[in-house]
């Protein structure tokens, strides 16, 4: 372990920054680069049992701090991760596959062959806002979502994230998850928005609604790392509006292990991951901690 | 690179005038004060509310007003054909690589079909900046030709191509190009992707560097959903180009000669 790298239950990321699933996530050359760039994992687009087109463009829709997108869940389908994961894996960071799903049978098929196919970890996409029958629809039922989990960790040996939305029943959906065996939390998904472009008179987004990602929802997030720490303190990856190193060791003291980024990567590039570590590392001097390890969590210390 | 905040918001502009060139040829020339400046090769995305929004090279653009060239090929542009003076439009942007025009060199200018749009628009450039160039254009026929004229009308030497020989040189655009090459330092090159590929072997072959601006399906414009991948190379259209320097492209693992 060096001052910068951290642990996700079984895996060892060299450093905190995760690409989140949906940037740039379909493509495995993509996702090698944007390992070479400096993220310590990445994440694919969450994948289906059949190929996806996604909706009819507008697709993004930017907004005060922040974006809104509703792309669709546009993936080529879950018979293309061999391909993604070997091109992936030449990048030399772990590769996590999310998944997103209507039944505990389809999240089965789905994880097992990621598995047998080199993936390093799967996250399961229980938080989707925009798109029916997937995601938050799954998420905010906390006994489906047990199921779901129960069946996917006990059918495969590498660790199971589930990645979670705002809903009324968040902390017993974490709950749920972490007793059928989830592995870590990935904290949180976008929100379900809408915006209106006045002078068109019409939503901007071909579906209407999208969720909104990007600094608005850094403080929400903040929140949620919080709270899912103070009750449960499990391994935690905060993602959410993450722009600079500050909302990063944010997510940190909160108590992430690790940090995902999406919206960041529209606005500035995959440089943007070297430069919020070197900002870790200065952070890290100036207060006088050694590692990354040292500040997990550390606004929950008396 | 980053994009600043003022190009991600729809700005609205008024559709000033629209020309028609020729079979299923248009442009609209529409007055936009708000949207920062293109460079030639950059894009920009057009959204006619209730269709889709679509990537778009600006054919020249300067003090607030900006034309765009489009061809008519499904239900976005075939709406966009049919739109009158007046009427708005919305557009985000601009986006992307442009030529780099930097250089006090001569430059042959390359365009075939609609991808005469953001070559045109370098030729405007060019000439304020007084570099020498000469613009080249390929079309099937010669009701197809788009800005020959035009770059005459600027001073700059100007070659119509057509397949047909209905005027100008007959055959392949790129068959002029390498007979004409000698004595050119930068080509710049936008059009279907069988004559870039050709552009970049006949540049390769003769020692003169090479700009081509590449075409893939934009969604998003920014470089996050992914949509715009250039296959086998892991580089964004819409990000790392449209505009590429063709030795960056064969460095990632494009290559030329295989054609779609
Ligand atoms: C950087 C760039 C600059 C371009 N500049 C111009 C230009 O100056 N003038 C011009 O006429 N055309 C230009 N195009 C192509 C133009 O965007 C497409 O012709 C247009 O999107 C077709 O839309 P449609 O709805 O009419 O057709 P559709 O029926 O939707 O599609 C017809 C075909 O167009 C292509 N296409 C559709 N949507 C897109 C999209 N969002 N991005 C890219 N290709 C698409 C697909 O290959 C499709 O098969 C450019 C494309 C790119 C990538
Ligand atoms: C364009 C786009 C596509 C996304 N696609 C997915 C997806 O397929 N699966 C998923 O779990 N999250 C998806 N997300 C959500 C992100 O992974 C992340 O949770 C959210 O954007 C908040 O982080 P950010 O503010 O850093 O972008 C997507 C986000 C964006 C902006
Ligand atoms: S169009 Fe979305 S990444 Fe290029």
């Amino acid at each position: 372990m060096t001052r910068l790298s951290t642990k996700i239950s079984s895996l060892t990321l060299v450093n905190p920054l995760v690409l989140a699933s949906g940037i740039l996530g379909n493509d495995g050359l993509l996702l090698a680069r944007a390992a070479k760039a400096g993220f310590g994992a990445v994440t694919t687009k969450s994948m289906t049992l059949e190929p996806r087109e996604g909706y009819d463009t507008p697709i993004i829709a930017f907004v005060e701090s922040g974006l809104l997108n509703a792309v669709g869940l546009s993936n080529p389908g879950y018979r293309a991760l061999p391909d993604i994961l070997k091109e992936a894996r030449e990048g030399g960071a772990p590769v996590i596959v999310s998944i997103a799903a209507s039944t505990p049978g389809e999240f089965h098929i789905i994880a097992s062959y990621a598995e047998e196919h080199g993936a390093d970890a799967v996250e399961l996409n229980l938080s989707c806002p925009h798109v029916k029958g997937h995601g938050l629809q799954i998420g905010q039922d906390p006994g489906y979502t047990y199921e779901i989990v129960k069946t996917v960790s006990s059918s495969v040996d590498i660790p199971v994230f589930i990645k979670v939305g705002i809903t009324d029943s968040l902390m017993e959906t974490v709950s749920r998850s972490l007793d059928a065996g989830a592995d870590a939390i990935v904290a949180i998904n976008t929100l379900k928005a809408m915006a209106i472009d006045v002078y068109a008179k019409k939503p901007i987004l071909s579906n209407k609604y999208g969720g909104l990602s990007g600094p608005a929802i850094h403080p929400v997030a903040t929140r949620v790392v919080y709270e899912i720490y103070r009750e449960y303190s499990p391994p935690i990856i905060g993602v959410g509006g993450v722009m600079t190193w500050i909302d990063a060791v944010e997510f940190i003291l909160a108590g992430a292990s690790a940090v995902g980024i999406g919206t960041a990567v529209a606005f500035k590039g995959l440089s943007t991951a070297g430069e919020i570590l070197q900002g870790i590392e200065k952070y890290l001097d100036s207060e006088g901690f050694s590692s990354i390890e040292d500040i997990i969590g550390y606004v929950h210390r008396r | 690179m980053t994009i600043g905040m003022t190009s991600l918001r729809y700005v609205r502009g008024f559709i000033d005038e629209v020309v028609t060139h020729g079979p299923g040829l248009k442009s609209l020339v529409i007055n936009i004060d708000k949207l920062p400046v293109t460079v030639p090769g950059q894009f920009i995305m057009l959204w006619v509310p209730g269709y889709e929004e679509i990537p778009l090279s600006p054919s020249y653009h300067a003090n607030g007003v900006i034309r765009l060239t489009i061809r008519e090929r499904g239900p976005t542009t075939r709406k966009i054909h049919s739109m009158d003076v007046g009427e708005p439009v919305f557009l985000r942007g601009p986006y992307g690589t442009g030529f780099d025009l930097s250089r006090r060199a001569r430059y042959l200018l390359v365009g075939g079909g609609y991808g005469a749009a953001p070559i045109i628009f370098a030729g405007h450039v060019l000439h304020k900046k007084g570099f020498e160039s000469m613009y080249i254009e390929g079309v099937k026929s010669r009701e197809y030709g788009l800005y020959t004229e035009e770059a005459g009308k600027l001073g700059m030497e100007s070659m119509l191509v057509t397949e047909d020989g209905s005027s100008g040189y007959k055959g392949l655009v790129t068959e002029y190009v390498e007979k004409n090459i000698d004595g050119y330092d930068i080509v710049l090159g936008c059009g279907p992707e069988p004559m870039l590929n050709r552009l970049i072997e006949i540049c390769l072959e003769h020692g003169v560097e090479c700009q081509v601006s590449m075409e893939r399906y934009i969604k998003c414009g920014v470089g996050i959903c992914g949509s715009c991948i250039l296959e086998g190379t892991g580089l964004l259209v819409c990000r790392d180009g449209p505009v590429f320097n063709a030795r960056d492209l064969l460095e990632a693992g494009y290559e030329v000669g295989v054609d779609d």
